[in-house]
C-alpha cells in the first residue's frame, strides 16, 4: 500500500533521509520510531508529495506521488505534526473546505461530518470559530478532517501530542478499527507504549537511516535483548556506536 | 471552476466571520475608521482638484500638465503594485502556513495557481484602489469626464491591476526556482536589487532632463509636445494614461489600440505565469521548505552594539539589542533597505535636474516654494520608510510575543524602546535628505534652517505614528516581514502620517509664503524669525500630540491583548 524506494532527502549537506526503502501492507498499522531529528517528519513530507525527494520514489496505493500526485493524495489522509487550521473559520466551515477539496458530494459530506464530529466529541463546538478552540480540540478537528474522505491510507505524524488520556485511548482504538476495516495506518511517534500497543510492525529510523524494521519479536531479536520490552530495544538500536560522529543538527 | 471557488472559500469566509464578529467597541472603531477613510478621500480629492484647476490657469499647458501628473501617478501605482505583488506572491505561493494543508489534498494544480493569483491580486491591490479613487474622481470632475470616463476607469483598472499581479507571480516563481535553497529567504534582496536596476533604467529611458535642457526645444510648442509625449511607451501605466487622456482631454490617440494592448497583456500574463507555475512550482516550494540556515554570530558586532545601546535602561537595552541583531541577521528585514536606497536616489536626482533657471517666476521665490514642498515630500519619504521599518516593530515579535508578555517588563518600555530605535536612523535620513536637496536648490539660509527644524520635529511624529499604529494593528501571524506594512493597519498608518505631514505643512505655509514674497521684492529677508516663531510653536505642539497619541493608543491595544 505504501512503498518507499531508496528515498533520499538532503537539506544542503545534511542527509535528513538516506536511501530509505520500506513497504507497508494494506490494513497494517505501521509505527515509525526514532529520536528527535531522525528524519521522521521529513520522510512523511516526502511521502505526501509536500517535499520533493533528492532521489528515490514514493508511491501510495500504487500511485507514484511525483507522477500522479492528485490520485495519490485522493486516497490518503494526512495529519501533520504541526497542523494549520484557518483560525477565522468555524469547525464546520473548515471541514466543508477540506471535504470540498476532496470533492465529496454534499449529502455524503454532511453525514461524514456529523459522524466524525460526534466521534471526536466536537459536535457542540462545531459552529465556534477555531481560534476559540483549545490545543487538543484543534488536534481533534484535524483528525476529523483527515478522515472525511474515508482514506485508504492514513499518514500521521505524532498524533498523541496534546491529547488527553481519554482521547489517546480513543485514538488508539480508532487506528485499530480503521486497520481492521482495511485502512493502512502509517504512524510516526515517540511513544514506545503506543507503538507496542497498536503497531503490527515497527520501523526505527536514526540519522536518516532505517536501522531496523519488523514485528516486535523481530526487533527484540535484532537488539539481542531478552526482556525489557521495546524501550530497551529502541535505546539499544539507536545508541550511537561511533562517539566521534558528527551530530545531527537541530534547526 | 469549482475547486477554484473552494480554494478561495476560506479567505472569503474568514472575512465574513471577521466582519460579523465584535461587540459595540469594535463596531465603533470600524465606524471611526470608515470616517477616517472618507475624510482622507475628501482631502485627497480636494487637493488634486485644486492642483488640476491650477494647471488650467497656466496658459495652454493645463491638459499637458494634467497628463504628465496622471502618468506619474499611474507609474507610481504600477511600481507599488509590482513590489507588493512580488512580496505577496512570495507569501501566498511559497510561505503561507496553509500550504501544507492545501497541498496534501488532491486539489488540481491549475485551480490552486489561479486561486492564489486572485488572493495575491486582491491583497496587494486594495490599497492602490483605495488611494486611486479620489484621484480619478478629481480628474473626472475637473475635465468633465462624466459617465464615459467612469466606464473607462472601471474597464481599464482591473486590467491594470492584473498585469503586475501576474508579473509578480511569474517573477517570484522564477526566482524561487532558480535561487539556491539557502538564498530563498533572501529573495527580497534580489527583488530589491531588481527594483533598483529597473528604476534606474526606467529613469534613463524617460530622460527627465530632456524637459530641462532648453537647447533641445527651439520653441515653446516643442516643449509642449514633449510634455504630451509619454516618456516610457512600454508600460501599462502609459497605456492606461493614454486611454484616459483620450477620454478626458480629447488627446488624439487610438484608445482602442491601447485598450487592446492592455487587455491582451492582462490575459496573456496570467496564462504564462500559470504555465511557468505548472513547470516549476513543486521544485520551488520544496526548496523553499529547506531554506533554513545556521550562521555564527560575530563578536565584534556584539561589542559595538553593547556600547551603542548602553545609555538606555537594561530592559530597553535588551529589547533594542535583540531587535538590531534580528534586523541585521534577517535578510528579509535589512534587504528592504535597497528599496529605500532606490527611493532616495531617485528623489535626490529629481532635484538635481529641476529646470529652475528657465522658469518665468523669479528664481529665489521658486526655490523657496520648491524647498518647502521638499520638506513635505521628504516627510512622505520618511513615512514610507517608517511604514517599512517602524510599523512592523511590534508585529515582528510575532509568535514570540509571549516571551515579552510573560517577562517582567512593561509594554510601555517595549514601545518606547522601539520608538527610539527607529527614531535615530530616521532622523539621520531625514536631515541628510533635506540638507542635501536644499543644497542642490541653493535655498536661502532661513529656509534651510526652517526645513531642518521642521523635518526634525516631523520625524518624531512619523516614528511614533509608525510604532504606535503598528501596535494598534499588530499582525503577529505574518508569513513574510514585508507583508506587514501592506496590511490594513499599514493603510491606517499611512493615512495618519499623511494627515500629520499635511497639517504641519499647512501651519507653516502662510509664513513661508509671506517670507518668499518678501524675498521677491527685497532680495533679503529680515526678521524672518518673528514671522516663523508662532507657527513653529504650533508645529511643536502638533508633534507632541502626534507622538503621545499613537503610542498611547498602541499601548492600550497591547494591554487589551494581554487580558
Ligand atoms: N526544512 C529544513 N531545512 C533544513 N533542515 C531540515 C529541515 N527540516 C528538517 N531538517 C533537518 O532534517 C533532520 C530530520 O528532521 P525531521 O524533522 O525529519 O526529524 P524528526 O524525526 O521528525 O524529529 P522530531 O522527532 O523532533 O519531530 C534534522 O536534522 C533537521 O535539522
Ligand atoms: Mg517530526
Amino acid at each position: 500500500m505504501i512503498r518507499l524506494e531508496n528515498l533520499t532527502k538532503h537539506f544542503g549537506k545534511l542527509a535528513a533521509v538516506e536511501s530509505l526503502s520500506l513497504e507497508v501492507e494494506p490494513g497494517e498499522v505501521f509505527g515509525f520510531l526514532g529520536p528527535n531529528g531522525a528524519g521522521k517528519t521529513t520522510t512523511i513530507r516526502v511521502m505526501m508529495g509536500i517535499l520533493k525527494p533528492t532521489s528515490g520514489r514514493a508511491s501510495l496505493g500504487g500511485y507514484d506521488v511525483a507522477r500522479e500526485p492528485e490520485k495519490a493524495k485522493a486516497i490518503t489522509g494526512f495529519i501533520p505534526d504541526r497542523p494549520f487550521i484557518y483560525e477565522k473559520l468555524s469547525g464546520t466551515e473548515f471541514l466543508k473546505f477540506v471535504g470540498s477539496l476532496h470533492q465529496i458530494d454534499s449529502p455524503l459530506l454532511e453525514r461524514r461530518m456529523a459522524d466524525l464530529l460526534e466521534h471526536f466529541e466536537l459536535s457542540e463546538w462545531k459552529d465556534e470559530l477555531v481560534e476559540g478552540y483549545s490545543h487538543g480540540m484543534k488536534q481533534r478537528l484535524v483528525h476529523c478532517a483527515s478522515l472525511l474522505h474515508e482514506p485508504k491510507i492514513l499518514v500521521v505524524d505524532e498524533p498523541m501530542v496534546g491529547i488527553d488520556p481519554k482521547g489517546t485511548r480513543q485514538l488508539k482504538d480508532l487506528f485499530l478499527s480503521l486497520a481492521k476495516g482495511g485502512t493502512t495506518v502509517f504512524l510516526s511517534t515517540h511513544s514506545i507504549g503506543v507503538a507496542e500497543e497498536i503497531c503490527q510492525r515497527v520501523g526505527i529510523i536514526n540519522r536518516g537511516k532505517l536501522i531496523a524494521v519488523g514485528t516486535m519479536a523481530e526487533l527484540y531479536r535484532m537488539a539481542r535483548i531478552n526482556g525489557g520490552g521495546l524501550e530497551s530495544a529502541f535505546l539499544e538500536l539507536t545508541r550511537d556506536k561511533e562517539p566521534g560522529a558528527p551530530d545531527t543538527k537541530e534547526p | 471552476m469549482r475547486p477554484l471557488f473552494v480554494l478561495l472559500s476560506p479567505t472569503v469566509i474568514s472575512w465574513r466571520n471577521e466582519l460579523r464578529a465584535g461587540g459595540r467597541a469594535r463596531r465603533l472603531r470600524r465606524l471611526a475608521l470608515i470616517g477616517l477613510g472618507i475624510g482622507f478621500w475628501i482631502g485627497t480629492y480636494w487637493t488634486i482638484r485644486r492642483v488640476l484647476l491650477y494647471f488650467q490657469t497656466v496658459h495652454d499647458l493645463g491638459a499637458a500638465l494634467a497628463y504628465q501628473l496622471l502618468l506619474i501617478i499611474l507609474l507610481t501605482f504600477l511600481s507599488m503594485l509590482l513590489f507588493s505583488n512580488l512580496i505577496t506572491s512570495l507569501s501566498t505561493y511559497f510561505l503561507a502556513r496553509d500550504l501544507e494543508l492545501v497541498r496534501s489534498t488532491p486539489a488540481p494544480a491549475a485551480s490552486f495557481f489561479y486561486a492564489r493569483l486572485i488572493t495575491t491580486t486582491v491583497n496587494s491591490s486594495w490599497m492602490v484602489l483605495f488611494f486611486s479613487f479620489p484621484i480619478f474622481a478629481a480628474y473626472g470632475a475637473v475635465f468633465g469626464g462624466g459617465g464615459e470616463f467612469t466606464l473607462w476607469v472601471a474597464l481599464v483598472l482591473p486590467l491594470f491591476l492584473v498585469i503586475p499581479a501576474a508579473l509578480g507571480a511569474l517573477i517570484t516563481h522564477l526566482l524561487v526556482y532558480s535561487l539556491p535553497a539557502k538564498r530563498i529567504r533572501d529573495i527580497l534582496f534580489f527583488v530589491g536589487l531588481f527594483a533598483f536596476v529597473m528604476l534606474y533604467f526606467l529613469f534613463r529611458f524617460s530622460q527627465p532632463e530632456r524637459l530641462v535642457q532648453p537647447e533641445t526645444f527651439g520653441h515653446f510648442l516643442d516643449f509642449l509636445s514633449a510634455m504630451e509625449t509619454p516618456s516610457s511607451p512600454y508600460l501599462p501605466s502609459t497605456w492606461s494614461a493614454e486611454i484616459f487622456a483620450s477620454v478626458l482631454f480629447d488627446k488624439p490617440t487610438d484608445r482602442w489600440f491601447f485598450f487592446a494592448l492592455i487587455t491582451s497583456y492582462a490575459f496573456f500574463l496570467p496564462l504564462a505565469a500559470s504555465w511557468v507555475s505548472a513547470a516549476v512550482y513543486l521544485s520551488g516550494w520544496s526548496k523553499a521548505q529547506e531554506a533554513r540556515q545556521g550562521r555564527r554570530p560575530s563578536n565584534l558586532l556584539d561589542r559595538i552594539l553593547h556600547w551603542a545601546t548602553h545609555p538606555f535602561p537594561p530592559t530597553a537595552k535588551a529589547i533594542m539589542l535583540k531587535d538590531i541583531k534580528t534586523f541585521l541577521r534577517d535578510t528579509t528585514q535589512w534587504s528592504q533597505l535597497f528599496l529605500l536606497l532606490a527611493l532616495v536616489v531617485v528623489y535626490v536626482y529629481n532635484f538635481k535636474v529641476l529646470p529652475l533657471d528657465r522658469s518665468p517666476i523669479p528664481t529665489e521665490t521658486l526655490r523657496t516654494v520648491i524647498s518647502f514642498t521638499n520638506v513635505a515630500l521628504a516627510g512622505f519619504v520618511l513615512s514610507a520608510v517608517a511604514i517599512r521599518f517602524a510599523f512592523p516593530g511590534v508585529s515582528l515579535e510575532g509568535s514570540a510575543f509571549w516571551i515579552l508578555q510573560s517577562s517582567p517588563i512593561s509594554l510601555k518600555s517595549l514601545l518606547w524602546s522601539k520608538f527610539w530605535l527607529n527614531l535615530v536612523p530616521l532622523l539621520v535620513l531625514g536631515e541628510l535628505l533635506v540638507f542635501f536637496t536644499n543644497l542642490l536648490l541653493r535655498v536661502p539660509l532661513w529656509m534651510m534652517g526652517l526645513s531642518l527644524v521642521t523635518i526634525f520635529l516631523m520625524t518624531f511624529g512619523i516614528t511614533a505614528i509608525g510604532v504606535g499604529i503598528g501596535a494598534l494593528y499588530p499582525k503577529f501571524n505574518y508569513d513574510h516581514v514585508a507583508e506587514i506594512p501592506t496590511s490594513f493597519g499599514g493603510a491606517v498608518c499611512m493615512i495618519f502620517s499623511v494627515a500629520f505631514i499635511g497639517a504641519t505643512v499647512m501651519i507653516e505655509a502662510w509664513p513661508v509664503y509671506v517670507l518668499a514674497m518678501q524675498g521677491l521684492s527685497f532680495g533679503t529677508v529680515t526678521g524672518a524669525g518673528w514671522i516663523l516663531a508662532p507657527s513653529l510653536a504650533g508645529v511643536a505642539v502638533l508633534t507632541v500630540i502626534a507622538v503621545v497619541l499613537p503610542i498611547k493608543l498602541g499601548l492600550k491595544r497591547l494591554e487589551e491583548i494581554c487580558e
